[in-house]
């Protein structure tokens, strides 16, 4: 019972922080087409920027300043760098933004080191929020899953009760049509591309105290980032919200099952042989667990690339 | 014609006489670009001639490795007997089943879509290897040894370069003779329009797939000769590093020509080896010059070459040459104002400098770059990138559009030379 | 393509232009292969930088064979291809002794890079020193006469921690494992559960999880607390100790650890109070050494000797004093014999007496058993806290069995 409570607030959590840095992702890819692939390398600049930030002035100014240099750096990005290449194709605009990621991953080893920096949270922060069946569940991990929900009203509302957030819908399903209606269709690309890029850093900000700040988190959490909005759906902002949750929760509870495929031949009495075996049987579901996320994301891209909540195309 | 055949041919002679001479420093890093410029080549047939962009290339490089790592411990063990010279065939034959069952279900999508398939294929074996003792040695991997075969002992680097550089030539000669048959043109009609092919009559999907699995067989023989040369494999062979490096190359190189991605693996590959040891922050350079690359040339260094002998007999070579001239002097002042930033960077935020830092008690002490000292605050030393940089955007303009101008006349010639050609070829039709 | 050529062209001009090999004494070359870039940098500089303190000594009094001996740094950035890569360059260059040891990985390339080496250049032979891959595996059935293992393994670390947290009272009869799912993680459990019946305890659970892949260790501690152990035993390293740690004060659960890498510059900086009471097994600890080694360390390299700095330094300091006893008169350096002679070196050390177990070049050192406390002589990390000495176990006492699996082939 302790397990399953305290995983599911795990994952929950954890899901949440994958949903900060995929809301961006997916939004910037159902309105322009562009897988940014240094979608996750907003994330890392975001903490290492608070981090910085914090170990000289003050933490909730990192958390602040963060996501505006991020985002501005992400209008930089769309307007002069990737609009320069639109007229090659999606193709060079992929490529264009791999190159932008092993970029900002070689500043971030120049500046900082190769190795883990200590941004952490302050002391005042560090309590627990609850206390449940004898563990204590801190504080911060609370604070991380109410920042998520924030940037989910947030988005949500801006997008269906705003005028603006009128304008980007139209832009995104009908930008020629948006754009002879006389709306500055480049201007609402750029402001997107900006507003995922800063919520990305502010998930680095936010979690970046809790979790390692390293040059590695970019390429870590941009594959699962990845998952998370071909499953969710490519353009779907509460798809990517459904993904974020399910797979927050599966690494959750993975690690505390130890299930394998000659446990699951056992029961009709091949265990014995499954396990002599060996190999691809006797992998337990808790060291996989890894693997896992790209298989579910496999199974989607073959049998419904729209994913659990996007359009099909 | 005749001219690009003898350079290739010049080049081949160079490459099989120069090697004895070099120092085995040298003979690994040129094993190292040949396996690295077959690997480009392969993924090559998959974006520049069928149209499809794959990011998880490093599957089948990977698999071709470990296949040949477990023929070599085989060898070893003499449990079969196989001449080693043959051995890139475990990673071909191995290269080529894993590329037809992946490529199956990656061209069921295409796009970005097939992207993120070949990605999340890659990923799989990444993440599932270090957990499969048995197939992928676990953490640490396979490792065998060669064993000799006919006299030779293969145990000298010179002898394993012979081997990498003939698979290498043979490997490229046998793509090349790909884009010569009718399937081959095939492939050029499936990335141009796939509907179209359809309608003549072909199973767009079946085409598709023998592409991928012969693109992956020919990377899984590059992975092989690293599994020779290195006598050793583990799950890293699957990581996104490699399958970005591929991808680096291949584009610096040129997507659209046939030796560009050959040309780019080399270039990087004979750089990385050159510089790595001087500079921990090659790979940033690789970074910035890929994404110029992307940004001003998108064809790549050889599409360059290529548009360049293209129209070689429009060129006015004194006005051209003023024109690279002034273009080269620009390039020189940025690249030297960024090494120079970048160089004082990574010193300056280094951990040997800051422990020196911590000795002095805070001081900030002068570092050396260039065989010269520099103060960290004083003017003097930051004048220069900047100078430079100023000097550069100063030139930027003139150069710009002197590139412009004399590119624009020699493709107005090119056009009015070819609109005169078909008015004679209409005279003469109407001749007739 | 021109300019494959004109790199070509350059090459052949830098390699026929290199200057002949000056007519003087052979200079020993050391050639250190190391993480200097990667996660494990930290580390990888720190085995640097104690090589080089020692080598600079031995230069100071004279070198060897008539030249001072030249250290090469290379960065393997981490990995095992890297080290492989970089060994050949290391052997183009013509390096006589491969120093590493940030990682077992990384150390069992090597060693297979230069048992194979050895066998296709005789007369050329290459020496490794490993200075800190713990994996049995190396003086296992990996081992050969040319590696030398200069640090503790998995079962000297485990049998200290048991015998000297027994002793103290402080064992408990539940233990719980978990460790990094490679070699060494693998033979931290294996000790753990060999040593059961010793220590008197029972193993409750164990577990093995990816290495260095881990960001949040709260599933694992929600594990650790369904099985109530009294100990948990943990072979893990770096971000896998930390946030194992973190994550457990955190919860706010109550239990003894009982580690080999404490020590490691930044854990206790990272985990505070937490840390107070668990334990580490390790080589040295500067509480007990009464010497001027610490602060003749600190005064070369700006800070007192931690984590593997010391066994580091035996290690070069033992290889040293093996250097002493041949003399090749400024000709050709032999290989074989610096490693016969490193058999049979021995030095007195802070915390006692290192030799050589000739049979699988494991090196036979003390092993230290401390305990996080407040206030010691000498704080770490810039905290109050630091590592009060529990016991000291000499060399022939903390040492393990020869493996089996070790069939060491001697030269003639």
């Amino acid at each position: 019972m302790e397990f399953l409570i305290i995983s599911t607030l795990n994952g929950v959590t954890y899901g949440l922080l994958l949903f900060m840095v995929s809301a961006g992702l997916t939004l910037i890819f159902g309105m322009m087409g562009v897988l940014n692939f240094a979608h996750a390398s907003f994330y890392m600049l975001g903490a290492y920027i608070a981090y910085t930030v914090t170990t000289t002035i003050n933490f909730w100014l990192g958390l602040l300043i963060a996501p505006i240099l991020v985002g501005l750096l992400g209008i930089f990005v769309e307007r002069n760098l990737l609009r320069r290449v639109h007229a090659y194709g999606h193709a060079h605009e992929l490529l264009l933004t791999f190159g932008l990621a092993f970029i900002f991953e070689e500043l971030i080893k120049l500046f900082y080191g190769d190795f883990p920096v200590n941004y952490s949270m302050p002391d005042y922060l560090r309590f627990p929020a609850f206390t449940i069946f004898g563990t204590d569940y801190p504080f911060y991990r609370v604070f991380i899953g109410l920042v998520a929900v924030g940037m989910f009203v947030t988005l949500y509302l801006l997008l269906s009760r705003t005028r603006a957030g009128l304008v980007v819908r139209a832009a995104e399903r009908l930008p020629t049509m948006a754009e002879s209606l006389g709306h500055n269709v480049p201007l609402v690309f750029m402001g997107v591309f900006g507003t995922g890029a800063a919520f990305a850093g502010l998930a680095g900000a936010v979690a970046g105290a809790f979790f390692p700040t390293n040059p590695n988190m970019a390429i870590e959490l941009g594959v699962i980032v990845f998952v998370v909005v071909v499953v969710g759906g490519l353009g779907s902002l509460e798809g990517s919200l459904v993904a974020s949750l399910l797979i927050g929760l599966f690494s959750s509870f993975a690690v505390g099952l130890d299930w394998s495929l000659a446990g699951l031949l056992s029961w009709v009495g091949l265990g014995d042989w499954a396990r002599s075996v060996g190999g691809l049987f006797t992998l337990t579901l808790s060291s996989i667990s890894g693997t896992v996320p790209f298989l579910l994301m496999l199974i989607v891209l073959l049998v419904r690339p729209a994913g659990l909540m996007g359009e099909r195309n | 014609m005749l001219a690009r055949t003898a350079l290739i041919a010049a080049l081949l002679i160079v490459l099989i006489v120069v090697p004895p001479f070099l120092g085995i420093g040298w003979q690994n890093a040129l094993t190292n670009m040949l396996i690295a410029s077959l690997f480009a080549m392969a993924f090559n047939l998959l974006i520049g001639q069928a149209g499809l962009l794959s990011f998880g290339h490093a599957a089948f490089f990977g698999v071709g490795a470990f296949a040949t790592l477990h023929l070599m411990g085989a060898i070893e063990d003499r449990v079969v007997s196989f001449p080693t010279p043959l051995l890139p065939l475990a990673g071909a034959a191995a290269g080529f089943v894993i590329g037809a069952f992946a490529g199956y279900f990656a061209t069921m999508r295409s796009g970005v879509y097939f992207a993120l398939v070949t990605l999340a294929i890659a990923e799989l074996l990444h993440s599932l290897a270090p957990h499969w003792d048995g197939l992928f040695g676990g953490e640490a991997g396979l490792s065998s040894m060669r064993m000799p075969w006919a006299g030779l002992t293969f145990g000298s680097p010179l002898q394993v370069y012979y081997l990498a550089l003939g698979w290498a030539v043979l490997s490229i000669l046998l793509l090349w003779a790909y884009t010569r048959t009718p399937f081959g043109r095939l492939t050029l009609a499936l990335r141009d329009n796939e509907q179209r092919v359809r309608f003549i009559g072909y199973n767009a999907h079946t085409t598709k797939v023998i592409i991928f699995s012969i693109s992956a067989m020919f990377s899984g023989i590059a992975g092989a000769l690293l599994a020779i040369s290195n006598e050793t494999a583990n799950y890293s062979l699957f990581s996104t590093h490699v399958s970005a490096q591929v991808v680096l190359h291949t584009f610096v190189g040129g997507s659209t020509v046939f030796l560009g991605p050959a040309v780019g693996a080399s270039i990087f590959t004979l750089f990385a080896f050159y510089i790595s040891e001087v500079t921990r922050t090659w790979l940033l350079y690789q970074g910035l010059i890929f994404v110029l690359v992307m940004l001003y040339a998108p064809q790549g260094i050889g599409g360059l070459v290529q548009t360049h002998i293209q129209h070689w007999s429009k060129i006015s070579w004194p006005e051209l040459g003023r024109a690279y001239a002034l273009a080269a002097v620009v390039a020189a002042c940025f690249a030297a104002a960024v090494v120079f930033l970048v160089e004082s960077f990574a010193i300056i935020f280094s951990p040997e400098y800051a422990a020196a830092r911590g000795r002095l008690d805070g001081t900030w002490p002068p570092f050396k770059l260039f065989g010269v000292e520099w103060e960290v605050f004083s003017p003097v030393t930051w004048m220069i990138p900047i100078g430079l940089l100023a000097v550069g955007l100063l030139l930027l303009p003139s150069a710009r559009r002197m590139l412009r101008e004399t590119w624009d006349q020699i493709l107005e010639r090119a056009e009015a030379a070819r609109t005169a050609k078909s008015e004679i070829q209409l005279a003469g039709a109407m001749e007739r | 393509m021109k300019s494959r050529s004109i790199g070509l062209a350059l090459g052949v001009a830098v390699a026929l232009g290199l200057p002949a090999e000056a007519v003087q004494a052979e200079a020993l070359k050391i050639g250190i292969i190391e993480s200097l870039s990667g996660t494990q940098t930290s580390t990888g500089r720190l085995f640097a930088a104690a090589a080089k303190f020692v080598v600079d000594d031995i230069n100071k009094n004279g070198g060897f064979n008539g030249s001072p001996i030249e250290v090469i740094e290379y960065d393997n950035a981490g990995g095992s291809t890297g080290a492989a890569d970089k060994f050949k360059q290391a052997v183009a260059d013509g390096v006589h002794i491969v120093l590493q040891g940030a990682s077992s990985a990384i150390a069992g390339q090597i060693t297979e890079d230069v048992r194979k080496h050895n066998i296709r250049n005789p007369g050329k032979e290459v020496m490794f020193i490993n200075l800190g891959a713990e994996a049995l595996e190396l003086t296992g059935d990996k081992c050969h006469f040319y590696h030398f293992r200069f640090t503790t393994t998995a079962p000297m670390r485990v049998n200290a921690l048991v015998n000297a947290m027994k002793k103290a009272g402080e064992l408990g009869t539940r233990v719980y494992a978990i460790n990094q799912n490679y070699s060494w993680g693998r033979d931290m459990e294996d000790a753990t559960k060999a040593a059961a019946k010793t220590g008197g305890y029972e193993v409750v659970a164990t577990v093995l999880h990816e290495v260095n892949k881990i960001q949040d260790f709260s599933p694992y501690v929600a594990k650790i607390k369904e099985a109530n152990p009294d100990t948990v035993v943990t072979g893990n390293w770096s971000n896998d100790l930390l946030l194992l740690m973190k994550a457990t004060g955190d919860a706010g659960l109550k239990v003894r650890f009982a580690t080999t890498f404490l020590d490691q510059v930044g854990n206790i900086a990272n985990a505070g109070e937490t840390a107070l009471g668990h334990y580490v097994a390790h080589p040295y600890n500067i509480e007990a050494d009464n010497t001027d080694f610490p602060q003749a360390y600190k005064a070369a390299t700006g800070h007192l000797p931690v984590y593997i700095e010391p066994q580091t330094v035996n290690a070069v300091r033992t290889l040293g004093q093996a250097l002493k006893s041949v003399d090749f008169g400024g000709g050709d350096i032999k290989v074989s014999e610096i490693a016969k002679a490193l058999e049979k070196a021995s030095i007195d050390t802070p915390m006692g007496k290192i030799t050589v177990r000739a049979e699988d070049h494991q090196a036979v050192i003390p092993v230290v058993v401390s305990k996080v406390i407040d206030n010691p002589k000498y704080p770490v990390d810039d905290t109050k806290f630091g590592f009060g000495v529990v016991e000291i176990i000499p060399g022939p006492d903390a040492i393990y069995p020869v493996q089996a699996s070790c069939k060491m082939e001697r030269p003639s």
